[in-house]
């Protein structure tokens, strides 16, 4: 803009010098084809910038000048600043790592005046997923208890925005518990499912093209589902336990888990808590007199065990 | 001699404390003015946020960290210092403007951040809450500077794609890039 004024000013005043020579109208004509030619030829030498419409993180772009003479060459962007002496009119040529990450180039171009131009350069193709899978443990036959989020990334590490398919599959044994493929919306896929019914590790597999993501999901037995009880009055009082239990698919519930065994007297109630060891929740009852077993764990409870009194 | 001797170091302290006073005044309204015209303005529009919605208390905190967040790298990049990246930022956010600082210390080059807005939209929260995705349309003057000397000032108007993790007291930016359109 300054350049401009200045051009336009000294036009101003070239005429008015010639006004006060007398030659009017063919020195107005002269000046006037003068001034419009040294514009004309100024503007073609005054640099103009061409940056390329897209460009891919990684690969290498020519940036175009028009013009003549040195000027400085600045290229900022996502961990870049750079700034050099070019030539106006000689291309430049920028190397893939100046431009690994993905987001908006600015690029200014300073001689008399400074132009500038901004490019955008894109994640180029998916090279590793980032996959988020929840929980890392999971009680088995739990609805949508389990889902996993993955994000595409670039080599670069730079997010994939441009649609790509995830396969996502829980296989178990020789099938598969869940398998479907996602398309990613705005650089994420994500799904939820159930669990399975065995307890034990299950692999959660995102795939994208030749590369896939695993995570492991531990899956527990689930709430025990029934719990049958059994004692036998000895010595010391009466020792009662549990059969093997089980959640409602038939997995050994974990060991740790707690059983409270409550016991009814005449003289009143009495309660034990016994953690589940190898399958079975074992306690010993201090009465003598005649007593009513009962078990619960979670919110199941067992069966009833009347115990006569000593004899 | 010796009540002579403390008069004049309690006095040469004096005048040390009053220049370093005035140094304090006359350099501090331009930092004060830079650092307000740097405060962000951001705005979460969260009611498109899917598969899980978000909470009010996760808005405002979002909202909170993510202005944080633009008043830091800000700062990072007009005073070519890494230190205000260390709270709200991490993985890659944190590594490219890691990058982006020590090359424009080589440089000589910063750039000054003014007059930001910014208006999120949440576009994908995850199931369990362990990240976010945000389009933001960032509005901002952008002063690009070689050795404190503004070589292009522009008025920009950007738009970034966000991902945000939580961590055990606040929301971290761990990825930020600017695309042309969403």
């Amino acid at each position: 803009m300054s350049w401009l004024t200045s051009t336009v000013w000294a036009g101003t005043s070239m005429r008015r010098s010639l006004l006060i020579s007398g030659a009017r109208f063919s020195a107005i004509s002269a000046a006037s084809a003068i001034f419009l030619a040294a514009c004309l030829g100024q503007i073609c030498w005054a640099q103009s910038i061409t940056v390329p419409s897209s460009a891919v993180a990684g690969e290498p772009l020519t940036i175009t000048t028009t013009g003549s003479g040195k000027a400085t060459f600045y290229l900022l962007g996502q961990g870049v600043s750079n700034k050099h002496e070019i030539s106006l009119g000689e291309p430049i040529k920028l190397r893939g790592d100046a431009l690994r990450n993905a987001g908006d180039y600015h690029v200014i171009v300073c001689s008399d005046t400074c132009h500038s131009a901004t490019f955008y350069v894109s994640a180029g193709k998916p090279a590793s997923l980032t996959f988020l899978v929840h929980p890392s443990r999971v009680p088995v036959s739990q609805q949508d208890a389990v889902s996993g989020v993955a994000f595409p990334f670039d080599q670069f590490h730079n997010l994939v925005l441009t649609p790509e398919t995830i396969n996502f599959q829980l296989p178990a044994g020789n099938g598969s518990l869940f398998n479907r493929s996602v398309p990613t919306q705005a650089g994420v896929a994500w799904f939820r499912t159930s669990s399975g019914k065995s307890a034990g590790a299950l692999q959660v597999v995102a795939a994208l093209d030749d590369f896939n993501a695993r995570r492991v999901v531990q899956q527990v037995a689930s709430d025990p589902c029934n719990l049958r009880l059994t004692g036998q009055r000895n010595a010391q009082g009466i020792l009662v336990q549990t059969e093997p239990v089980h959640d409602c698919s038939g997995n050994p519930v974990p060991d740790g888990t707690i059983v409270s065994f409550t016991a009814t007297a005449a003289g009143g109630k009495s309660t034990v808590d016994a953690p589940i060891k190898k399958g079975i929740a074992r306690a010993e009852i201090e009465e003598s007199g005649p007593v009513v077993i009962s078990g619960a764990s979670g919110v199941v409870l067992g069966n009833e065990l009347r115990v006569g009194g000593k004899p | 001699m010796r009540r002579f001797h403390f008069f004049r170091v309690r006095s040469c302290a004096t005048v040390a404390c009053t220049l370093g006073f005035l140094c304090c005044s006359l350099l501090w309204p331009q930092y004060s003015g830079g650092a307000d015209a740097g405060t962000p303005q951001v705005q979460l529009d969260a009611k498109k946020a899917a598969p899980r919605a978000v909470e009010n208390l996760t808005e405002r905190g979002i909202v909170r960290d993510y202005r944080v967040a633009w008043n830091n790298m800000a700062l990072a990049l007009e005073l070519n210092s890494v230190a205000p990246l260390d709270g709200p930022f991490t993985g890659e956010a944190k590594t490219s403007l890691w990058q982006s600082v020590i090359s424009q210390q080589r440089s000589g080059l910063s750039r000054r951040y003014a007059d930001q807005t910014h208006e999120l939209e949440a576009v994908f929260y995850a199931p369990e809450g362990d990240a976010i995705e945000l389009h933001d349309t960032a509005d901002y003057q952008l002063q690009i500077l070689d050795n404190g000397k503004v070589v292009q000032e522009e008025h920009v108007v950007a738009h970034y794609v966000v991902l945000m993790t939580p961590s055990s007291d606040r929301w971290l930016v761990r990825y930020l890039q600017a695309v042309p359109q969403f």
